[in-house]
C-alpha cells in the first residue's frame, strides 16, 4: 500500500469518526494488500483520533484455494499470517476432503482457522463474537 | 469506533460477510461504516445501505 493510499485511508477514517462516529468501521481492502501493511496503516490514524483496532479477518476462498496456493502463495500467506482470524469462505461449495486439505496447508500459519459460509451460516457466530470482542 | 478489517481475494465473500455482520449489528443497535476499495467484490446495494444506515466510502486502488 503506497503512501498516498495510506494517507487517503487515514483521512477517511478521521472523516467517518468525526462526522458519524459509527460503532464499527469495516475496511475492505484490495485483494493485493497483506495484513501487516493493513495493521500499520490502521494504527496511523491513532495519532489524531481514538479508536479500537481489530480483529483483522482474512477470508481464504475455499473453491479457489488450489489456484491461490499454487500461484499466489506469498500473497495468501501474507494475508493469513498476521490475521487474528482466518476463515475458509464459501466452505459449503467444496467437498469435505478438500476442506481437510486446505486446513492441513494453512493450519500452521493461522492463530485461529475456521470454516465460513455466509449462505449456510456456518462460522458466522464465531466471526460475530470476534468482531464484538467477546472471543 | 472499532476498526475491523476483512481481507481476501476477489470473490472470496468480503462484501457478503460485511453485509451480514452489518445487518446483525444493526439489529442490536450498533451503527456501521465501510471503507471499500474501488474494485470491491460488489457494489453495496443502495436499499441495503439505507435500511441499515450504513456509511460507505470508496478508496481508489486501496
Amino acid at each position: 500500500m503506497g503512501c498516498s493510499l495510506a494517507s487517503s485511508l487515514v483521512d477517511l477514517k478521521k472523516e467517518l469518526k468525526r462526522n458519524h462516529n459509527p460503532d464499527f468501521l469495516f475496511i475492505e481492502p484490495s485483494e493485493m494488500v497483506v495484513t501487516q501493511e493493513l495493521r500499520d496503516v490502521t494504527a496511523m490514524g491513532l495519532r489524531d483520533i481514538h479508536y479500537d483496532i481489530g480483529p483483522f479477518i482474512t477470508l481464504v476462498d475455499g473453491p479457489l484455494f488450489d489456484f491461490l496456493w499454487s500461484e499466489r502463495r506469498s500473497l495468501l500467506l501474507g494475508q493469513v499470517k498476521d490475521a487474528d482470524l482466518v476463515a475458509v469462505s464459501r466452505a459449503d461449495a467444496i467437498e469435505a476432503g478438500e476442506l481437510i486439505k486446505v486446513r492441513q496447508a494453512l493450519d500452521r500459519y493461522c492463530s485461529k482457522l475456521i470454516t465460513l459460509s455466509v449462505r449456510s451460516g456456518d462460522g458466522l457466530a464465531e466471526v460475530v463474537k470476534r468482531v464484538c470482542g467477546e472471543a | 469506533m472499532r476498526v475491523v478489517s476483512v481481507s481476501g481475494a476477489w470473490g472470496s465473500g468480503k462484501t457478503s460477510l460485511i453485509c451480514e455482520l452489518t445487518a446483525r449489528l444493526h439489529t442490536i443497535g450498533n451503527s456501521a461504516a465501510v471503507i471499500v476499495n474501488e474494485q470491491g467484490d460488489a457494489v453495496y446495494d443502495q436499499t441495503f445501505i439505507q435500511a441499515h444506515e450504513l456509511q460507505v466510502r470508496t478508496i481508489r486502488g486501496g
